[in-house]
């Protein structure tokens, strides 16, 4: 009887060398779990025993070790003389194979396929048996679970062997090439997959299947798919090795890209009959990528800033435009485009560009992010502003000239005005006082030479603060408010009740709305315009009337427009102009006084509220002035 | 009565006597032409050793040396001169100039109008209000 060989090593039967290499051999054996592997002498009882076997029969090494092998066997083939006539085949063929039922040692049954060979010795005597089994129930259950997995891909699924046949395939891949399943168990992957996938598997002299396998493992390989109507349409697989006792299977997941490709190839045009677009674009444009690189000019941006395309291809965006292109200013305008549905461009951007030769220009830049098969893009387009630049700076300094001329003037007329008036009040005064004291006591020359010393002096006074008057309509004008134009109306005949009582004169009005004005200048103009149309009276008893009207401007503010209408003297019409100038007097200073400043302050006034004067008048017949006003924000 | 005119002007300042010139009532009319005359004037000062204390000042603003401005400040912070009724009398409208005038305890602000009726008119008011009208504080220090 062949017992244990580690009992045999401490009986010292056993050299060392045999039973370090023995060793090894059982660590080996051990590690196998999915198979049972064991050692029975000629009567067939248990010597060796696995891992694997411990697991399928369920019986620890211990246990078994010593034991016949037919209580592997179900009590009726035991009964029949089955394990006998399994020793007695092996041992006259060298080798058994078959599948047949065995019992664990709970007694539960399963279907093993064992695998029975002959041990002899070099003289040809029967040493004992060795057994390679395992379940096959196992197997059936596994291959189960892996075909159950397959029928619920959503991918189509087809497992080939080394041989490029089909083995297995889905649901789905009968449905995706048009082939019922019979029809393309065993045959050649190249039916459905004409080129790239077979080839891909074959053992060459430089590789084993294996090899080339794992080079494919996890990649999509973007392939033709044929139907069973000749049909191709564009396919991407995914491979993934299978164990199996018959070698390495593919499993492969086909999956249709048909709409993808679709997708794929409308975006490209789109990209090309935009990248069309850009490059006839008036503009100078340019694409960059996220990183900021050049990936397009167009030509009038080669021309703009002259470059031919191979130079300037690739280069950073910094090289034409040196600052202000920020990494943050890139990103800000990807990120957004990422996220919003419709694309939004930046526009207005004044940065400096850059020309080949080194020469710096103004420009001006908008942005928008264009979704292309190469990510998004950042389209750049780029104007020339030079021309613009200068125009407005010199617009800017005009109008600093002009502000500081006009400040000038202003003080200017100010200073003169305040500064002339000391001297001539000692004047005035003086002849003045000359007058009352000495008249008639000197010789009537002297008389009527400080007669016209007075008087030239008064009207001197008067000019000048006519004068100072103007200026200040700009100088010291208040801030504008919402002024009530019926109130004002009424403090400027209160200030002219003098010559409203002396001339009996009737001053009517219609209700008056509410104005944006600077309160004191427009009691000004009333005062002016109404004491005007006393002064210039005609015959009998004067009649003045104000009105006004509603007018919409263009900009839909609410514009109002008032009239003054007398029954005076009237005007020329060839002096209509005229008399809104400075000093300018249509009468001689014997008929009627005054400076000829009055309408001039009224203009004044009345442009800087932003409106225009006018006056309507016949000779004999009287005059209509005309201006008009903004309404205020509110109801009137 | 005894006035103190403090004006830099000669013009004015006999246009201004003229105006005072009143049947009614005697006016003294004391004339410096500058602030620091002003002052030594108001506190006996060398030459102004027997200068008396007047009723009334009438004050311009705008005068060498030291301005108007600066003597009203010192007369109103001088307990001994506080009491002293001060009447500015210029030629400016500045909003400016009122208002430091009346913080600095100016008694009235008075624009000297361009037209002589009217600045005679003026002078007449001020003498018949100011020093008829009114009653004076009582003279409260010995000489």
């Amino acid at each position: 009887m062949i017992r244990d060989i580690s009992l045999r090593k401490e009986e010292g039967l056993v050299g060392d060398a045999l039973w370090e290499s023995e060793e090894m051999y059982r660590l080996l054996l051990d590690g196998i779990q999915d198979h049972a592997i064991f050692m029975m002498d000629p009567g067939g009882r248990i010597v060796s025993w696995n891992a694997g076997a411990e697991r399928i029969k369920g019986y620890g090494a211990d246990e078994i070790i010593g034991r016949n092998f037919s209580c592997f066997f179900p009590p009726e083939d035991v009964g029949r003389g089955r394990p006998e006539e399994v020793l007695r085949m092996t041992a006259a063929n060298g080798r058994h194979e078959e599948q047949g039922m065995r019992v664990r040692k709970d007694g539960s049954r399963f279907l093993a396929s064992f695998t029975i060979k002959a041990l002899r010795d070099q003289a040809g005597n029967l040493r004992g048996f060795f057994e390679f089994s395992h379940d096959l129930s196992e197997r059936k259950e596994s291959e189960a679970r892996y075909r159950g997995l397959l029928e619920a891909a959503p991918d189509a699924m087809v497992v080939v062997n080394q041989d490029g046949n089909i083995v297995l395939l889905n649901l789905q891949a009968e449905r995706q090439f048009g082939y019922h399943p019979v029809e393309l168990v065993g045959q050649p992957v190249k039916t459905i997959i004409p080129t790239g996938f077979a080839e891909r598997l074959i053992a060459d002299g430089t590789r084993t299947a294996a090899a080339a396998l794992a080079q494919q493992i996890g990649t999509g390989i973007e392939l033709s798919g044929r139907r069973k109507d000749g049909s191709e349409f564009p396919v991407e697989i995914m491979l993934s090795p299978l164990e199996s006792p018959d070698g390495i299977l593919v499993t492969a997941a086909i999956r249709d890209i048909s709409v993808r490709k679709e997708a794929e190839r409308h975006l490209a045009q789109l990209e090309s009959r935009y990248r069309g677009l850009l490059e006839a674009a008036p503009d100078a444009m340019v694409l960059v990528n996220h990183s900021g690189e050049i990936v397009l000019v167009n030509a009038q941006a080669k021309k703009q800033f002259g470059y031919r395309r191979g130079e300037i291809l690739g280069q950073h965006v910094k090289k034409i435009i040196p600052e202000g292109f920020t990494e943050r200013l890139i990103a800000d305008v990807l990120q957004s485009a990422a996220s919003a549905p419709t694309p939004e461009v930046r526009a207005g951007l004044e940065l400096t560009g850059r020309h080949k030769d080194g020469s710096d220009f103004p420009i001006e830049i908008m942005l928008g992010p264009l979704k292309s098969t190469e990510g998004i893009l950042l389209t750049v387009a780029i104007r020339d502003i030079t021309t613009r630049k200068k125009a407005e700076t010199l617009l800017l300094r005009t109008v600093q000239e002009l502000n500081r001329s006009n400040e000038e003037l202003g003080q200017f007329a100010y200073i003169a005005s305040h500064d002339l008036q000391e001297p001539l009040r000692m004047v005035a005064s003086y002849t003045q006082l000359l007058s009352k004291r000495y008249k008639g006591k000197l010789d009537s020359d002297a008389d009527e030479f400080i007669s016209f010393a007075v008087d030239g002096a008064n009207r001197m006074q008067r000019l000048i603060q006519d004068l100072l008057a103007y200026s200040r309509v700009g100088t010291k004008g208040k801030d504008f408010g919402e002024i009530s134009s019926e109130e004002a109306l009424e403090q400027a005949t209160t200030n002219l009740r003098g010559a409203i009582e002396e001339s009996g004169a009737l001053v009517t009005h219609d209700p008056l709305p509410t104005v944006l004005a600077d309160d004191g200048q427009l009691v000004q103009l009333f005062q002016n315009l109404v004491g005007n149309a006393i002064k210039y009276r005609n015959s009998g008893v004067p009649q003045i009337h104000i009105s006004s009207a509603k007018s919409d401007s263009k900009s839909g503010e609410t514009k109002w427009s008032f009239s003054v209408k007398d029954n005076g003297l009237g005007i020329e019409s060839k002096y209509f102009e005229k008399i809104f100038g400075l000093f300018q007097r249509l009468h001689k200073r014997e008929e009627f006084a005054g400076t000829g400043m009055g309408l001039a302050i009224c203009k004044k006034i009345v442009e800087r509220h932003g409106g225009s004067i006018s006056v309507e008048s016949q000779l004999g017949q009287g005059s209509t002035f005309r201006f008009a006003l903004a309404g205020s924000k509110g109801k009137s | 009565m005894e006035v103190l005119l403090v004006e830099d002007s000669p013009g004015d300042v006999r246009l201004t006597r003229e105006a005072l010139r009143d049947a009614k009532r005697s006016i003294h009319l004391h004339v410096a032409t500058d602030g620091v005359e002003a002052m030594a004037f108001l506190r006996h000062e060398e030459a102004q050793i027997r200068a008396p204390r007047p009723d009334l000042i009438l004050l311009d603003l705008n005068l060498p040396r030291m301005d108007g401005r600066e003597v009203l400040a010192q007369v109103k912070a001088d307990n001994s001169l506080k009491t002293i009724p001060v009447i500015i009398l210029t030629t400016s409208e500045a909003e400016a100039d009122v208002v430091q005038s009346y913080q600095l305890h100016a008694n009235c602000y008075l624009t000297k109008p361009v037209q002589l009726d009217a600045f005679e008119c003026l002078v007449k008011s001020i003498n018949d209000f100011w020093l008829g009208e009114v009653t004076l504080p009582p003279p409260s220090q010995p000489r």
